[in-house]
């Protein structure tokens, strides 16, 4: 097993910034942004489907991703270790290998 | 090549203490020296417990502050153990600071520089493009950690040597009027998250902490504030006072102003209140503790300097923090008692008008530091007297050592202490 395979595994449903790209609905009752000084990240319950998701922005990169309910539920359950290997840059971002 | 210093020649660069502090005075030199605050950062700040932070100020996993134990920049983190955790500032790569915010929520840190990330509580989660250190995890490296934390009633405190005195020990009889503060809460809770204050000042720290227990000089430093606020905090200092100077021993003393207010016998005289102004408050102590509760709202707050940087000055709290022989950061921050709204917001405006940007009472003390700092640069007289009331000590029925309400009592303690650390070989 690689080390990439053995972490994340493919990096899925990640779509890049596109300003004014298609309409966001964005639930103006839940959302906002949870930042710190080692990252920002825009946080809203997107409607624009049939239905809700949780959109997640990167604010300093502009990388958007979406997560629905079994993907939230399932990083819930995520056993602590499996966090804290994505939290190796090298596991995920900052890696020699590019993404497939 | 490596040079080293003969043993003999480190030995005679090391001032004497024995001969800088006498019984009744102390030697200039012992707040202009360089070599002095070298030695005290080794002997005292570096060694001895210090106060850090309080536990309140990271209620949540993941909140962490940033804290300091003298020139040290040290991350105080709440851990998803729930524990408190101490760290130093410095990543392990290449020494950068790790954080820069005072204050935040993180369960990881990410350094700027190179991206090394780390868990709040110093472990070494990982490094960009592994592939130059061989693969994940090959490092074994971690952020600095506090060799020794503890804490009493939610005080944290440090010490950076492995072994040495338990901090019930070096507290001793001060960990007694902590719990005076904390009873004045009917939850019995201390809370230090209203924020903090940073005052630069260009003065030796020592003749901050001399000064904090000092009865001598408030009738005539503090004269404007207790004229413009009608405050009966002055008469607590005069010759006629009933309050005492009390030596706790370990480097700590106190102004006890108990006998003072036990005489006019009104709850809440400390805080310059009454009952009708505060009567939620009032209720829930009745309640909380009895016929107790008007014994501790007519004896009020401590006023008690924890050696060597702690200072619980009645409603807030004072962090002494040394930079360099002539420099320390004045840091400080309004008590707030858990279950006492009424008196939590008083206790903010109080600090705001005594230690605030236009505060009276910390600018009047700090203008005395800095020209006490200056005024040691003049050659002559070479020694500072601190003789004051020694011919009317004795000692209280606990043993500990007692003077009048304007004595150098205090002081006297202070230096008995510190000269027992510093004559300390490392």
């Amino acid at each position: 097993m690689s080390e990439r395979d053995s972490n994340t595994g493919d990096a899925h449903d990640v779509t890049p910034y596109a300003p004014g790209a298609g309409t966001v609905r964005v639930d103006d009752s839940g959302g906002g942004i949870v930042g710190n000084e080692f990252a920002e990240v825009g946080v809203a319950v997107d409607h624009s489907g049939n239905g809700p998701r949780l959109r997640l922005e990167d604010y300093r990169t502009g990388r958007v991703r979406n997560l629905d309910a079994l993907e939230l539920e399932t990083i819930i359950w995520l056993p602590e270790e499996r966090l804290t290997q994505l939290l190796d840059p090298s596991t995920t971002r900052w890696r020699e290998e590019p993404d497939r | 090549m490596t040079t080293t210093v003969p043993d003999s020649a480190r030995a005679t660069s090391r001032p004497d203490y024995a001969a800088l502090i006498e019984p009744s005075r102390v030697h200039g030199s012992l707040y202009t020296d360089p070599r002095v605050f070298a030695d005290e950062l080794e002997r005292i700040w570096y060694r001895s417990w210090v106060f850090v932070g309080h536990e309140s100020e990271v209620p949540e996993s993941g909140d962490y502050v940033r804290k300091s134990i003298g020139p040290q920049d040290i991350i105080m983190t709440r851990g998803r153990d729930g524990d408190v955790h101490l760290v130093f500032n410095r990543c392990a790569h290449r020494g950068n600071l790790v954080c820069e915010d005072a204050r935040g929520n993180a369960n990881a840190f990410r350094c700027p520089y190179h991206g090394w990330t780390y868990r709040n509580t110093g472990e070494l989660l990982g490094y960009p493009y592994n592939k130059g250190y061989g693969g994940k995890g090959n490092l074994d490296l971690s952020l600095g950690r506090v060799p020794r934390v503890d804490s009493y009633r939610g005080f944290v405190f440090a010490s950076l040597a492995e072994d040495g005195p338990t901090l019930a020990e070096h507290l001793g009889a001060a960990a007694g009027e902590i719990d005076r503060l904390a009873r004045l809460s009917p939850e019995g809770r201390i809370d230090l998250g209203a924020g903090w204050l940073q005052h630069r000042t260009r003065a030796n720290w020592k003749l901050l902490a001399e000064n904090e227990t000092d009865g001598y000089h408030p009738q005539f430093v503090h004269s404007s504030i207790f004229s413009v606020t009608g405050s009966p905090i002055g008469p607590l200092y005069s010759d006629n006072s009933t309050a005492v100077t009390r030596d706790l021993g370990n480097g700590h003393s106190e102004n006890d102003l108990r006998p003072e207010f036990r005489r006019h016998g009104e709850t809440l005289r400390w805080f310059g209140t009454s009952e009708s102004r505060v009567p939620n408050y009032v209720a829930r102590m009745r309640e909380a503790y009895g016929e107790a509760a008007e014994d501790i709202l007519v004896e009020g707050a401590p006023h008690v300097m924890i050696f060597p940087n702690l200072f619980i000055a009645e409603i807030q709290v004072f962090v002494i923090q040394p930079l360099s022989v002539d420099e320390c950061v004045q840091h400080s921050t309004a008590v707030q008692l858990g279950g006492a709204e009424e008196l939590n917001s008083r206790m903010v405006s109080q600090s705001i008008g005594s230690v605030g940007p236009a505060g009276m009472l910390l600018a009047d003390d700090t203008e005395m530091y800095e020209r006490n700092q200056r005024g040691l640069e003049m050659r002559q007289p070479e020694w500072l007297d601190i003789r004051r009331g020694m011919h009317r000590e004795a000692l209280d029925e606990d043993g500990y050592r007692t003077g009048a309400a304007t004595d150098e009592t205090g002081i006297r303690g202070f230096w008995t202490h510190y000269r027992r650390l510093m004559e300390v070989d490392t």
